[in-house]
């Protein structure tokens, strides 16, 4: 009996101390529970959610990278630094961006596979790179539409309409204007990383990869592509975010993108939690950036200064790994 | 060897260019031979752009001066800072200006470089030396007038939301005239206070302010005493379709900001800001008045300036050049002056 009950509470309890909350903070807090609210939720975990869609591939084969929230803030100034100071256009930006996220995704995964830096130095290296080599065709500065550029000239590019739109536009569901794009493209991405990870050959060989690389390359896996794959999954997800941040700010602000990075992280583990799987997966992930959206949002509405808002994510964090490393190994340990 | 000569010649350059604006022929010692003076800044934090913007106006300032000019960033370190004015003495520089750190670290530094006979003056930091001035941006008024400002929108009876962050000097520094307004006002009521500095600073606080907004409908003024907090803010506005019941007062500008301030229908109203290059000038200017013998007083007060969203759209301003234009008083400081003090080419 007991054992069933820890087995539940394995799997549900995540999911129930979600509800819980919910439920407190539609009580507590005027205006939470709206369908607007619901919508701010899922619009302010977006951005984390993407690049922790991203980070999650890369947990499945037992790797991390690092460099996320940097590869999140320079697609952010280079898709104003095209449209800005290059004048180009919304599309050539967005193909950039992307076109930058696989590239540092291709060298962190060369970096990894073939020169053997491990992973977590290896993105650090990118990390602390991009953050550098995006301030330099700026010298350091934001960009903004009508920045002077030294010697008497004014940028005369500007964030061009259709790409705002990236960011800013919102479609009509039952209320008008009401889902945000930025929510749109993070469930998208959500359902297309779940379905890969959980239901195609690829994405079962990298969770083998994961466990026992040696044994996954032993039985013919390709261990080196499929790494180096995974970080540029997560390369091109970040530099998604970055096009989102982008175009939700209106212009390339000077950010290391550190907090991007830790927010991420954490969604992803906070996931390990979720439904008891004690391993990266995507459902997870996006659970865990809304439980901790749903969390911030609660909190702000009532006042809460912004340091508790920490502690409450920092124990979000230790709970779920709790119930991730030490319950499921008591389950494991007891029963399978 | 190369590098020398090439260094002597635009300095030679800008003391032309200098002393021709100025309109005074001869500087006083040790500036008639300004080639051999040497000047260290050493900074507690260089990244965004208020910083780069000082770092100009300091390097705009000393090339009209036609001193050489050494900076050392310590990038947030604080002990490294303390380490990097040892390394300044050490070098042998004739002045030093320290930019922002903390008192602690800095205290017993700055008193080795006055021992040393080097003159030292302070931007936004108290090393508690009598023989240091202190440069600063009176960010007391900076508050002060942006709710002036907000007062004279709004009457005295308003709801307000409140940006801030508390243990950031500056923004302490705003908040005190924060609380003397509603104070002063007891129609003004702060019915929500939020903030976080984690970055992207703007993002962060517009997911923070879309969830105060929607609980807290009754706001029409936020007061966001710092350029981020106040674009995150009005994303959050924008998003929430709020733009017309909403005013958005701040500090600081960029041009950034300015294009933020002017897009149709903006929230963001007014901010009050002075010119970060203005202050790295002032600040390298006490510094030749004490070079030079004269005294620039115990404190250099930059005062600040109101720029309204109504003003940047009537004049047709985009960026801090055009600002800087339209607005004398946000060009030039008329502080720490001196006849023969050469100003930079404008």
């Amino acid at each position: 009996m007991s054992e069933r009950l820890l087995d539940l509470a394995i799997r549900y309890g995540f999911l129930i101390l979600l509800a819980g909350l919910v439920t407190y903070f539609s009580v507590a807090a005027p205006g939470f529970s709206s369908p607007r609210s619901a919508v701010f939720v899922l619009q302010s975990v977006a951005i984390t959610g993407v690049l922790a869609l991203g980070v999650t591939c890369t947990l499945v084969v037992d790797g991390f990278d690092l460099s996320i929230g940097a590869v999140a803030t320079s697609a952010l100034m280079l898709s104003a630094y095209s449209m800005v100071i290059l004048e180009q256009s919304a599309p050539v930006a967005v193909f950039l961006c992307l076109l930058m996220g696989a590239f540092v995704g291709l060298v962190n995964g060369l970096l990894i596979v073939k020169f053997r830096v491990p992973d977590l130095l290896a993105t650090l290296g990118m990390m602390f790179l991009l953050i550098g080599l995006q301030r330099i065709p700026t010298q350091g500065n934001s960009i903004a539409t009508g920045m002077s550029l030294g010697d008497g000239e004014v940028a005369e590019g500007a964030f061009s309409q259709a790409f705002l739109w990236i960011g800013r536009h919102r479609l009509d569901l039952v209320i008008e204007r009401l889902v945000p794009m930025p929510v749109v493209i993070f469930l998208l991405i959500a359902v297309l990383v779940w379905l890969f990870l959980g239901f195609t050959r690829h994405g079962r060989l990298m969770y083998a990869i994961g466990s026992n690389e040696r044994a996954a390359g032993l039985v013919g896996a390709p261990v080196s592509a499929y790494k180096i794959a995974a970080y540029m999954i997560s390369g091109v997800t970040a530099s998604i975010g970055g096009i989102l941040l982008a175009a939700r700010l209106g212009r390339g602000d000077i950010a290391s993108g550190n907090n991007l990075l830790l927010d991420s992280v954490a969604a992803a583990l906070i996931g390990f939690a979720v439904l008891g799987a004690a391993r990266p997966n995507a459902f997870g992930t996006a659970v865990g950036a809304l439980f901790v959206g749903i969390l911030l949002q609660g909190m702000t509405m009532m006042n809460a200064p912004y340091y508790t808002q920490d502690f409450v994510k920092g124990a979000v964090l230790v709970a779920a790994l709790v119930f991730t490393f030490y319950l499921s190994s008591r389950r494991s340990g007891a029963g399978h | 060897m190369l590098r020398r000569n090439v260094f002597a010649l635009t300095a030679a350059a800008a003391i032309a260019t200098g002393a021709g604006q100025a309109g005074a022929a001869d500087m006083p010692a040790p500036f008639d031979n300004a080639g051999d003076v040497t000047i260290a800044l050493v900074r507690y934090i260089s990244t965004g752009d208020f910083f780069q913007a000082y770092l100009s106006g300091v390097e705009s300032q000393a090339a009209a001066l036609g001193v050489e000019l050494r900076v050392f960033d310590s990038r947030q370190d604080a002990a490294l800072q303390a380490d990097m004015v040892d390394q300044a003495i050490a070098l042998g520089v004739d002045g030093i200006v320290i930019q922002h750190g903390l008192t602690e670290s800095m205290k017993d530094a700055a008193q080795r470089a006055v021992d040393a006979g080097i003159k030292v003056v302070a931007f936004d930091v108290n090393v508690e030396n009598a023989a240091i001035p202190q440069i600063e941006q009176s960010d007391y008024l900076l508050g002060r007038l942006a709710l002036d400002q907000a007062i004279e929108d709004h009457g005295t009876s308003w709801t307000a939301g409140y940006v801030y962050v508390p243990g950031i000097a500056p923004l302490d520094r705003r908040h005190v005239a924060w609380e003397e307004t509603k104070a002063a006002n007891p129609g003004i009521t702060e019915t929500a206070r939020f903030g976080t500095l984690d970055n992207p600073i703007a993002n962060s606080i517009a997911n923070q302010a879309r969830a105060v907004l929607q609980a807290n409908p009754d706001i029409n003024v936020v007061f966001a005493p710092y350029d981020e907090f106040a674009k995150g803010v009005k994303i959050a506005v924008d998003e929430a379709g709020l733009t017309d019941d909403i005013d958005i007062y701040s500090a600081d500008v960029s041009t950034a900001d300015i294009s933020a301030m002017r897009e149709p229908g903006s929230a963001w109203v007014a901010t009050v800001a002075t010119n970060p290059a203005v202050v790295g000038e002032a600040s390298v200017r006490a510094l030749a008045l004490m070079l030079a013998g004269e005294d620039p007083g115990a404190s250099v007060i930059v005062p600040p300036t109101l720029i309204t969203q109504a003003f940047l759209n009537g004049e047709d301003i985009r960026n801090m050049d055009d600002l800087g234009a339209k607005m004398p008083q946000f060009q030039h400081a008329d502080v720490a002056m001196s006849d023969w003090m050469p100003l930079p080419p404008r």
